[in-house]
């Protein structure tokens, strides 16, 4: 008996080696009686995912390779409206996405190669850029110089972003709810509002906004006043209007808007 | 028409007179910024207004959401792991005859081990089973009537033997567990029925007594005719004179004829 007591104490495997107690899984064997039952969910398979040979972000010029720089138009419009580009997963499962338009310097990109290529686990995550390294010369006067006297010198150059562009992509042997805190980390200090988003949530996203164009009881829609120009109302509406019914205004987005 | 043409020129000429290049009345104010701006650039009273107008509008809801408790959290997918459970129950109801379901309350880990040893003497298992599993499997069973046993910490003691007596004495040390009630040869007893089916006699015994008041009458009357005749005619004379004492100088000349 003595020697019972003593087992118990001190391990499950001693208990199993003691004479005459039968052998029952270990689960059950000592009195393990929860007030609930404890779930076990299942795994996701990675079986399937091929991480490439350079996980990490690589490097990207401040300034493009260029023989002979040419100072460009200001073109605000490569700022205005929905992405049509690189709006789609490729190879990653997470990613950044743009929800508003602007520009991103070299400043930027090399917080978010830091940062995701600092927290990451190179291992089991890979990341890869949906952005093109800056090409859009931006120019600047000199400080206190007066209007007039021809176009500024190059300054620095900027990548333009749309709504709805991804930024960076994640994918790898890992879940969302382990590199989501990064990626939120990065978002928070771009320049424009910026969501972390899965596949799921992003065909969520598009499929709400269908969801919300089918179901709109209003029986007047943007769209349809914009197109048949009633009260006159192109007056006040542009093309670009017209094309984005109402949804864009610059390089802002209206999430509210059908 | 005419006067107004007139009185037109007459202006312009008179504006020409004023100074050589004109400039015009009315000059409309040009705004400095572009479409894209940093800042939400002031919206004209018209476009606010389509805006407004043009608002998605919901589709209505008859009950506000949250307002009745949604059915859909009863129907859950069972996991892999309770599916495993429910297998391992389904074996245990069909080999065992015998499982009880006891309460353990505050049972030390100890305790418990004496308790399976003192049981595994007489080869009866203590299992364990979640209460949430146990209910769901009893549901879709026979045994349904069982799920009321299944509240709070409880245990099973199985056993291919309805071994009660021994399980009974085995409680009876540790004062802690209560025996809630059993299920034994597809019975369900209450924890009354189980002392009292402690009690009852073992098959042959009982097999035994069925057999013996059977033949009770007639072993009684042969072991009677097998002893000394006179002995036996001494107890019908005694019968008789007990059966009638008013007619008893009767019936004994007749009995004595008879012997």
């Amino acid at each position: 008996m003595i020697s019972l007591i003593k087992a118990a104490v001190g391990g499950l495997t001693v208990i199993s080696r003691t004479h005459g107690l039968q052998q029952a899984p270990l689960h059950s064997y000592l009195k393990i009686c929860a007030a609930g039952l404890k779930t076990f969910p299942v795994i996701p398979d990675y079986s399937n995912v091929v991480l490439p040979e350079k996980p990490k972000l690589k490097f990207l010029n401040k300034v493009p390779n260029l023989k002979k720089a040419k100072k460009e138009r200001k073109k605000l419009r490569d700022i205005q409206g929905p992405a049509r580009a690189a709006n789609t997963f490729t190879c990653g499962q997470y990613a950044i996405v743009a929800m508003g338009g602007g520009y991103l310097h070299w400043g930027h990109l090399e917080m978010i190669r830091l940062t995701i290529n600092r927290k990451i686990d190179a291992h089991t995550t890979f990341a890869r850029w949906r952005i093109n390294a800056p090409y859009k010369p931006i120019t600047r006067k000199g400080l206190g110089q007066r209007m007039g006297g021809g176009k500024g010198a190059i300054d620095h150059y900027v990548t333009p972003v749309r709504y709805g562009r991804l930024i960076v992509e994640l994918g790898g042997k890992v879940e969302l709810g382990e590199i989501e805190h990064v990626l939120t980390e990065v978002a928070k200090k771009l320049p424009f509002p910026a969501k972390v988003m899965s596949r799921e949530s992003l065909e969520e996203m598009h499929r709400k906004q269908k969801e919300m164009e089918e179901n709109n009881q209003n029986p007047w829609t943007f769209k349809q006043i914009a197109q048949g120009n009633m009260m006159g109302i192109r007056k006040v509406l542009s093309p670009f209007d017209l094309r984005n019914n109402g949804r864009f205004t610059g390089k802002f987005h209206f999430p509210g808007r059908v | 028409m005419t006067y107004f043409l007139l009185k037109m020129s007459a202006t312009l000429c008179v504006k020409l007179q004023r100074n050589q290049g004109w400039l015009p009345l009315i000059q409309s104010v040009r705004h400095g910024s572009k479409a894209v701006t940093r800042h939400k650039k002031p919206v004209h009273i018209l476009k606010q207004k389509l805006i407004a107008v043009t608002q998605y509008i919901p589709p209505a809801r008859t009950v506000p959401p949250g307002a009745y408790p949604s059915e859909e959290k009863h129907v859950q997918e069972d996991n892999e792991f309770v599916l495993l459970l429910k297998k391992n129950l389904e074996e245990v109801f069909e080999e065992c005859k015998m499982i009880a379901v006891v309460q353990t309350n505050a049972c030390s880990v100890d305790d418990m081990l004496m308790l399976r040893h003192r049981l595994c003497k007489h080869s009866i298992k203590i299992r364990f089973f979640p209460n949430q599993v146990m209910r769901s499997f009893l549901s879709n069973s026979v045994y349904s009537n069982m799920a009321p046993l299944f509240i709070g910490p409880t245990v099973l003691f199985v056993s291919k033997e309805p071994k009660v007596k021994e399980m009974m004495s085995a409680l009876r040390v540790s004062p802690q567990m209560t025996l809630l009630g059993a299920c034994i040869d597809n019975t369900l007893l209450s924890s009354q029925g189980v002392v009292s089916y402690a009690k009852l006699p073992s098959l042959t015994v009982v097999q035994g007594e069925l057999v013996s008041g059977l033949t009770m009458l007639t072993s009684r009357t042969a072991f009677m005719l097998q002893r000394h005749p006179a002995h036996l005619s001494a107890l019908l004379q005694q019968y008789i004179k007990q059966q009638s004492p008013d007619d008893g100088a009767e019936a004994t000349p007749k009995a004595e004829e008879a012997s």
